[in-house]
């Protein structure tokens, strides 16, 4: 197995926490979204998991085994952390051949992953006069060039342009259809929703979900149904004899919430309500998380024991 | 990890940025022009040392192999280059040899072949003043001058590690060995003998009249670039990346 087990895992700057007794499971064959605010300790997490900082507690292993004993890491994990890593002196492919080198990976995959992530030409430019997009690229290369079953990647759609962000998800996809383990932080909602089949959430350092997005977010957004009318009145009153309350928007349409869209267009039908507009209002990932988010700020307002 | 790929990419990143192998020519450059004006302006004094007249251009030449070793080392203090390294080589000892190992060996050739060139440069200049040289002498002092720079290269790479930053390094190192040396020179009695740049020189001298022959002196150098391998090494080791 190939997953990324994260264990009891704590990490304390000081006397900050930034990781607190963090349990979860990275699994293969889907691509994992890695939320939170910044400072949830996303990113100190990856640090974890790659050796780079040492736990306070806990340990955090890939395919069963410490980061630091793989005997060739790159073929293992590709990771993303920091865009800006790359030295400006040196030319992208020199950036990519210094990496590949530790590794005794030949200089055609360096060109292979610098044409698989648009980068071409490019690569023999100074990484000085990269925008961050293409840095971002260039990141996204690095991980890439050991052609490793685990993937980690620090917000990687940071600076992409729109066709960017769209190869990412495409990249992501495949990444995941091809049975690698993909875990991907970022803290836009809309952006994760397009590409995760799995939710990792924390918040102050503590897990705060773990579960498949669509059932996070069904859990947390009652689904509504979305419909506008040319006879507001009967409608409202249609609605209201069948125990619905039906909420107007200042656009002109009406939501029922906790309703599903085949009652209501059919009990809008027998009650001869002419229908403009009927769909289904489905949750988004962004209400579900700040469902989540606020229920998590009240409990953290609660005084905390030591 | 093995070692022989991990050096070859630590070899690659100091040749891909252009500076560093620069600075190696400016060793080169600095040290022989240093020694041949040192050659054509000979003095008459009486405790006149033809071997250090001639190998006198490693003073200000020394700069560009402390330069070399701390900048080497501080490229991966910036942005989050070393966590990107250790990604790749997570056995941390490893990566350090590596990295050791690509500063001393260019260095130590360079110093080789500088040294070599500063000599024939000044004892053109110097003519009769340095027939005196044996054959013997002149050898230790092109291979102590290689040695010295080697580690006077590391010992600025420790240091750059234990501060994790190169300017931090140079800022202490290079007003140290211009001014302080100097200026507490023979007052301070034999302890400034001990000195790493102090102790080292010595190998440069045809004859030494201090505690430390050439041989002692290179060994004392030696202790102070390990202490400060050591430290690097410990903080390399202790801190998260």
């Amino acid at each position: 197995m190939t997953s990324i087990d994260v264990q009891d895992l704590t990490k304390e700057y000081g006397t900050r926490r930034a990781v607190d007794h963090l349990t979860f499971r990275v699994l293969p064959g889907r691509v994992t979204g890695f939320l939170g605010p910044n400072g949830a300790g996303k990113s100190t997490t990856m640090r974890l998991v790659l050796g780079l900082d040492h736990p306070t507690s806990g340990s955090a292993t890939v395919a069963g085994r410490d980061y630091a004993t793989l005997p060739e890491p790159l073929r293992e994990v590709g990771a993303l952390l920091d865009a800006h890593a790359a030295h400006g002196s040196r030319t992208g492919r020199d950036h990519l051949r210094v990496l590949a080198a530790s590794h005794r990976i030949p200089d055609r995959r360096v060109d292979k992953v610098l044409e698989e992530t648009g980068l071409g030409p490019a690569g023999r430019r100074r990484v000085r006069t990269y925008s961050l997009g293409m840095r971002q690229r260039l990141g996204i290369a690095a991980a890439l060039l050991g052609d490793p079953r685990v993937i980690m990647l620090d917000e990687p759609s940071n600076g992409l342009d729109p066709e960017g962000i769209v190869w990412i998800r495409t990249l992501l996809r495949r990444l995941a259809d091809e049975g690698r383990t993909v875990l991907v932080s970022s803290h836009l909602m809309n952006e994760t929703a397009s590409f995760a089949d799995h939710l990792v959430v924390l918040g102050r350092g503590r897990l705060l979900a773990d579960t498949p997005m669509r059932e996070f977010i069904d859990a947390r957004v009652r689904p509504a149904v979305r419909i506008r009318t040319s006879d507001p009145a009967v409608l409202v009153s249609a609605l209201a004899a069948h125990g619905h309350d039906a909420v107007e928007h200042p656009d002109g349409h009406w939501t029922v919430a906790d309703a599903r869209v085949d009652d209501i267009g059919r009990l809008a039908s027998a009650a001869g309500v002419p229908i403009l507009e009927l769909a289904a209002d489905e949750g988004t990932l962004e209400q579900a998380y700040l469902d989540l988010t606020a229920t998590e700020t009240e409990f953290a307002a609660q005084p905390q024991e030591a | 990890m093995p070692f022989a790929p991990v050096l070859s990419a630590e070899w690659l990143k100091i040749r891909t940025v252009l500076s560093l192998p620069a600075t190696l020519l400016a060793l080169f450059a600095v040290t022989t022009a240093f020694s041949a004006i040192a050659g054509v302006s000979s003095t008459s004094d009486p405790e006149f040392d033809p071997l250090f007249m001639a190998l006198s251009g490693v003073g200000p030449g020394q700069i560009a192999a402390i330069t070399f070793g701390a900048m080497a080392v501080s490229a991966e203090y910036h942005n989050g280059a070393l966590r990107l390294s250790l990604a790749a080589v997570p056995r941390r000892g490893v990566w350090y040899a590596a990295k050791l190992t690509a500063i001393a060996l260019p260095v130590l050739v360079t110093g080789l072949l500088t040294s070599l060139a500063a000599l024939l440069v000044a004892r053109a200049g110097l003519g009769p003043a340095a027939a005196g040289l044996t054959p013997a002498e002149q050898t230790r002092g092109v291979v102590g001058c290689g040695l010295y720079l080697t580690l006077m290269a590391l010992f600025a790479a420790g240091l750059a590690t234990l501060l994790r930053s190169g300017v931090a390094t140079l800022s202490g190192l290079v007003p140290f060995i211009l001014v302080v040396s100097f200026v507490i020179g023979d007052a301070a009695g034999t302890a400034v003998e001990f000195l790493p740049d102090r102790a080292g020189q010595v190998i440069l001298q045809e004859t030494s009249d201090g505690i430390l022959g050439p041989w002692t002196g290179l060994a004392v150098t030696a202790l102070w670039t390990a202490a400060a391998l050591l430290a690097g090494a410990w903080s390399l080791r202790r801190r998260d990346a």
